[in-house]
């Protein structure tokens, strides 16, 4: 990048099913003012402020103008961000974009959910063509399990193998003082949980999570001057799929997709040969089960085809030799317009050795995080501890 | 006096909105061979040969205009699938899906693209399996509107 931009500070609230104690205002400001405290600055500091989330997922439009209380823009240049999943991490790397501008040194970006608030189904299904594909649609959890049908037919995987992921989320999670679902469970409970679309059961699908993350963004002389520990941003990149287009539906097509394109467009630019290496944790985005697996080999963890065995020999535990969401990632904690940009602070944590009870056991200098939005884009963040690394 | 902790107010509401959607010209050329005549056609990328369904003007990959209409045949291969229990609404009636129900992804002989609908088979593992043939299968005509609900769902074709 032409200018260098840092993470100098964040914050989240603890995730729950139920939040009915505070306004969505309210909520936001949680996330604000931990990253405020963790960063040691105030909003008069800030120069711009970036809000996320999904339009009427809470069933109320532009945030951004009612929720000024609660994100601090109150007469502070702004703007917002509604990207699907993508959502915390769009608003991440469009405030990456502004300070390395050079426009706007330190900037706030934000994203949150309320989802006990609306349907998040009723409104998904305006992702989906009115007259293609709208009256099949209204839950994630149906394209997750074609995911999955496709990925055992291809592959040969089983229902355990999904399962093994359910369980190390949620093991992950109850480490992590944060996260909604922190579940002590094993392989048979995942298994006996309540089938909801074949073959994703209750405790392969992510919960649905009221919460909001923060993060401040600095340019290189206030990160060097302000934070003691600033995490650098190193690489972003984007990609979009088609609408109507085959992607991990059929997890064999060779067709280029978007996951697999961002992936090796940001190896492009940062010289990466072999990622499971060079990073040394991954946060990603796994509403469902079988979504980590096949990001394992999208991300080239693995060959394809081969992502079931790294979950099945351990690789990707907190403590293996390529931790995967240490922090029990979406299937812990989906407060949709928050998740990626959680995903951005769990790996800063992880860089800062601040993950506290989650931080992976090894040295942690780079790590890449991913989104997903709708289930046809993806948005990448690639992350280190120095301009060094 | 003793304080009465209070439940936080919380108020349920609903909101219904009408909508009307153009299909454009493409896209209409397609729904109304499905309604009238019980064809199906999609269009072929002049330049990467991709053959899109639904039809579309631009190909999104090579940015020129799609202009060769191919009549596709109506049977094809399913590539995945799953047999839902959850009690879905079908966001374009407000009536509820009947559950359990297989739904799947069908990619029609000759076409590069696919397609997600009903596949008329028992929700039983036994009987269903991604590569399997289909076929699919229209209402009569007099009870065709001009959308995806023409298509009732996909017969398995034995063997």
């Amino acid at each position: 990048m032409k200018r260098n931009v840092a993470i100098i500070g964040g914050g989240q609230t603890f995730h729950a099913a139920r939040r009915h104690d505070v306004d969505q205002a309210e909520m936001v400001n949680e996330a604000v003012r931990a990253a405020l405290n963790d960063a040691r600055m105030t909003m008069d500091e800030i120069d711009l402020v970036i809000l996320g989330n999904m339009e009427f997922f809470e069933g109320t439009h532009m945030t951004d103008c009612w929720l000024v209380h609660g994100t601090g823009a109150y007469g502070k240049q702004g703007l917002k961000i509604t990207t699907g999943g993508t959502v915390g991490a769009t608003a991440v790397v469009t405030a990456a974009h502004h300070v390395a501008s050079g426009l706007f040194p330190r900037v706030l970006c934000i994203g949150f959910e309320k989802q006990e608030e609306g349907d998040t189904g009723a409104i998904l299904s305006g992702v989906a063509h009115p007259l293609w594909g709208r009256s099949l649609a209204g839950a994630a959890v149906g394209y997750f399990a074609m995911m999955g049908s496709s990925y055992m037919a291809a592959w040969g995987a089983t229902e355990e193998h999904s399962a093994m992921v359910a369980v190390k989320a949620r093991q992950n999670a109850r480490k992590n003082k944060y996260a909604h679902l922190k579940l002590d469970i094993g392989i048979e409970d995942v298994l006996n949980s309540r089938m909801l679309s074949w073959p994703i059961r209750m405790l392969d699908m992510c919960p649905a999570s009221n919460g909001a993350c923060a993060m401040i963004l600095a340019d290189e002389k206030t990160a060097k001057a302000r934070c003691k520990k600033p995490v650098w941003i190193r690489a972003m990149d984007t990609a979009h799929n088609e609408q109507f287009e085959l992607d991990w539906r059929d997890v064999k097509t060779t067709r280029p997709i978007f996951s697999r394109t961002c992936a090796k467009r940001i190896y492009r630019k940062l010289g990466v040969q072999k990622p499971s290496e060079y990073f040394d944790v991954f946060e990603v985005y796994e509403p469902a089960t079988w979504s980590e697996l096949v990001w394992y080999e999208d991300l080239g963890l693995c060959a394809p085809g081969e992502g079931f065995r790294l979950i099945e020999k351990g690789v990707t535990e907190i403590g293996g030799a390529i931790p995967v969401n240490p922090s029990g990632g979406v299937l812990s904690t989906n407060c949709i317009g928050a998740s990626a940009m959680l995903r951005v602070w769990e790996a800063a944590l992880q860089i800062r050795g601040d993950a506290g009870e989650h931080q992976v056991p090894k040295d942690v200098r780079r790590a890449l995080t991913t989104a997903y939005g709708g289930t046809n884009w993806t948005v990448m963040t690639a992350l280190s501890r120095t301009l060094d690394d | 006096m003793a304080t009465k902790i209070q439940e936080p107010i919380s108020i349920p509401m609903t909101v219904s909105v009408p909508y009307r959607f153009a299909a454009g010209s493409y896209l209409t050329k397609c729904l109304i061979g499905l309604r009238d005549h019980g064809t199906l056609f999609a269009v072929e990328c002049p330049k990467c040969k991709r053959v899109q369904l639904p039809p579309r003007i631009v190909c999104a990959t090579c940015h020129v205009r799609n202009e060769r209409w191919v009549e596709l045949g109506l049977e094809g291969t399913l590539v995945a699938f799953t047999i839902m229990y959850l009690p879905l609404t079908d966001p374009t009636t407000g009536k509820p899906h009947n559950p359990p129900f297989v739904y799947g992804t069908v990619r029609l002989d000759g076409a590069t693209s696919v397609l997600d609908h009903f596949i008329n088979v028992e929700p039983d593992l036994e009987k269903i399996r991604v590569g399997m043939r289909c076929r699919m299968i229209l209402r009569p005509q007099a009870e065709r509107i001009g959308d995806l609900s023409d298509i009732l769902y996909f017969d398995p074709i034995p063997g």
